[in-house]
């Protein structure tokens, strides 16, 4: 077998791995929920049709955050359902929201891990969730602030991993 | 004209005035025009491609129109299929460039392609610069075990792409400039960042070490005057470093063989020596950076830069002005001169600014009368026409520049004019001179 032939088989197998570790990431067995999310700058021609998204944890300003946000720029944010509620086409779903930050996760489940992003007033938390990729003639890529709340779980190394996008309906 | 409709008629002219036989003329031809680029491309290969092209893009509608549809698994293996497809084809057909070059173009690229797909696919998001690395060091193998050299430029274009792109920024995993709020970036960005300049470089293609050189310390360069860990802030130092790095392109990226021909690293000096005669209007108060310092770091980058050009300069022939001991002092006389003038900044005052810019154009004029000297004793064209081109722009912009009015520049013109009618006169005597001394 030729040396080319050893490369392909190398880059086919990044491929393969990578490819292998999202999809299980994507089936962990971790309960769903959702997140409030606010839609901005909804397209971007190079790399197709998505939304960007930041979230109501994206500026995380609860328990320890603004103190551990603003020495680490790798950190942990836990995630927990307080009562609020946004109505889904599925019927009432609770919305998560950020409640401390620690720069190591508690042996619990609901932290996150995140990754400081620098902004102005303040620096807020990137978590790998901020791309809704979707079809062209999808009515969500017109979301507006407010408009639609994100599905996401936790996988096994604490990230969070995005599953849809739904739009919530009028109570 | 086209290049080989000129060739033909050159050709046919040369048979008609008997210089060559009309067998020659035909040999001259079939191996000049067999040699052009898609030489080996018939009109049918053209059609053929044009269909794979609209099958290809049909195909990429009616699956973006289905893309929902489609599940993950079903995307990813047809994307992997795609890529060993393309791959083993571009293997197979080595010998065959026409078809095989197009389809390693396409390998290169297929890693963007997956990467891209497989963000799509799981909604992923992150570090701009990621995905750009991971591409360029999935690419690595094919760059290094290609028989072409065509992946391997992508390949070293890509990187320094990244380089550039990644350091100047300030929120992506090669950062180097400062955070919002001042932070320095982590030293693994310093590390990272070396890592790419290397791999861009290791990989550029054939002993030409001129451009992916240049491509370094023009980077450096701006690390030096970003806002990053190694940031000089004073004038002195900041020409100092721009010189002696132009100085050290010039000089290690061309080899030392002859007729080397120096073209941008020389257009950049001269750019810069240029740019150094516009000292002239230096006011100490405007241009100083409040509240800026230079870092230990850059200032010690700059000395060593400098040193390194001097040394180079003691070590190693110049071609700035080719052939010739005399044009070799020269030119190491005029690239020394050019590095030392940033001395006349630190603690500059008007003064010392304008000796600065007097030398400059001293300097400028001294190497365009050298290019013209030596052009006329070695039948250089070139070099002659260069060595009037710099004269001439220094002239027209001192005069634009220091006279304003329309009588003083006139009447500058006209010395200008009748000063190069002279050189013109003295050039061409020599000239002269030198054959008819060849001749006996």
């Amino acid at each position: 077998m030729s040396k080319l032939r050893i490369a392909l088989g190398l880059q086919l197998l990044f491929f393969i791995a990578w490819g292998g570790w999202l999809l299980s990431s994507k089936n962990t067995p971790s309960p769903e929920f959702y997140l409030e999310t606010v839609p901005v700058d909804p397209r971007d021609l190079l790399s197709g049709t998505f939304v960007a998204l930041t979230y109501g944890i994206s500026s995380p300003q609860s328990g320890a955050c603004p103190a551990v946000m603003n020495s680490n720029p790798k950190f942990f944010v836990k995630l927990e359902d307080r009562g609020k509620v946004a109505d889904t086409p599925d019927g009432a779903a609770a919305v998560y929201e950020a409640t401390d930050c620690s720069k190591a996760p508690a042996n619990e489940p609901g932290w996150v891990s995140a990754t400081l992003q620098p902004g102005f007033p303040r620096p807020g938390a990137r978590y790998g969730i901020e791309r809704f990729y979707l079809n062209e003639n999808d009515p969500r890529k017109a979301a507006r602030s407010g408009s639609v709340i994100a599905k996401v779980k936790i996988d096994r190394r604490r990230q969070l991993v995005l599953l849809d996008l739904v739009k919530k309906t009028q109570p | 004209m086209s290049y080989y409709k000129k060739l033909k008629k050159d050709l046919l002219g040369a048979t008609a005035a008997g210089i060559i036989t009309p067998e020659q003329a035909d040999k001259v031809w079939e191996r000049s025009y067999s040699g052009r680029t898609f030489a080996s491309f018939k009109a049918v290969h053209w059609i053929a491609a044009a269909s794979g092209l609209f099958i290809a893009l049909g195909v990429i509608l009616v699956a973006a129109h289905n893309w929902d549809k489609i599940g993950d698994i079903a995307k990813m293996g047809a994307f992997l299929l795609l890529f060993a497809g393309a791959a083993e084809a571009a293997m197979r057909l080595e010998e065959k460039p026409a078809a095989a070059i197009p389809l390693e173009t396409l390998w290169f690229f297929m890693p963007a392609l997956g990467i891209g797909l497989y963000a799509q696919i799981f909604n992923l998001s992150g570090d701009p610069v990621k995905p750009y690395l991971a591409w360029a060091a999935l690419s690595v193998p094919l760059a290094l075990l290609s028989k072409r050299p065509l992946a391997s430029y992508l390949c070293s274009i890509l990187f320094f792409a990244v380089l550039y792109w990644g350091t100047l920024g300030s929120t992506n995993m090669l950062s180097l400039t400062l955070g919002r709020n001042g932070t320095l970036q982590p030293l693994w960005h310093w590390g990272l960042a070396l890592a790419v300049l290397a791999a861009g470089f290791a990989l550029y293609p054939g002993e030409k070490l001129g451009k992916p050189l240049g491509a370094a310390v023009i980077w450096l360069f701006f690390m030096l005057v970003a806002d990053t860990a190694i940031k000089v802030r004073s004038e002195a130092l900041v020409l100092l470093a721009g010189m002696s790095l132009a100085v050290l392109w010039l000089s290690w990226g061309r080899g030392e063989e002859e007729g080397a021909r120096a073209g941008l690293p020389l257009t950049v000096w001269l750019g810069a020596v240029y740019a150094m005669t516009f000292f002239w209007h230096y006011r100490p108060d405007t241009y100083h950076l409040h509240g800026q310092n230079n870092t230990p770091l850059g200032t010690l980058i700059t000395w060593a830069a400098f040193a390194g050009a001097l040394i180079t300069l003691a070590v190693r022939k110049q071609r700035l002005l080719p052939e010739g001991k005399t044009e070799d002092h020269l030119a190491k006389g005029l690239l020394a001169a050019s590095m030392l003038c940033a001395f006349l900044l630190f603690d500059a005052n008007e003064g010392s600014a304008k000796i600065m810019a007097v030398l400059a154009n001293l300097i400028l004029a001294a190497f365009g009368a050298g290019c013209m000297i030596s052009g006329s004793r070695n039948s250089d064209e070139k070099l002659i026409n260069r060595g009037v081109l710099v004269i001439t722009l220094t002239a027209v912009t001192r005069f634009i520049d220091l006279f304003g009015g329309l009588l003083k520049s006139g009447v500058a013109f006209i010395i200008t004019g009748l000063a190069f009618a002279g050189l013109a006169y003295l050039v061409n005597r020599g000239r002269k001179a030198l054959i008819e001394a060849a001749k006996k």
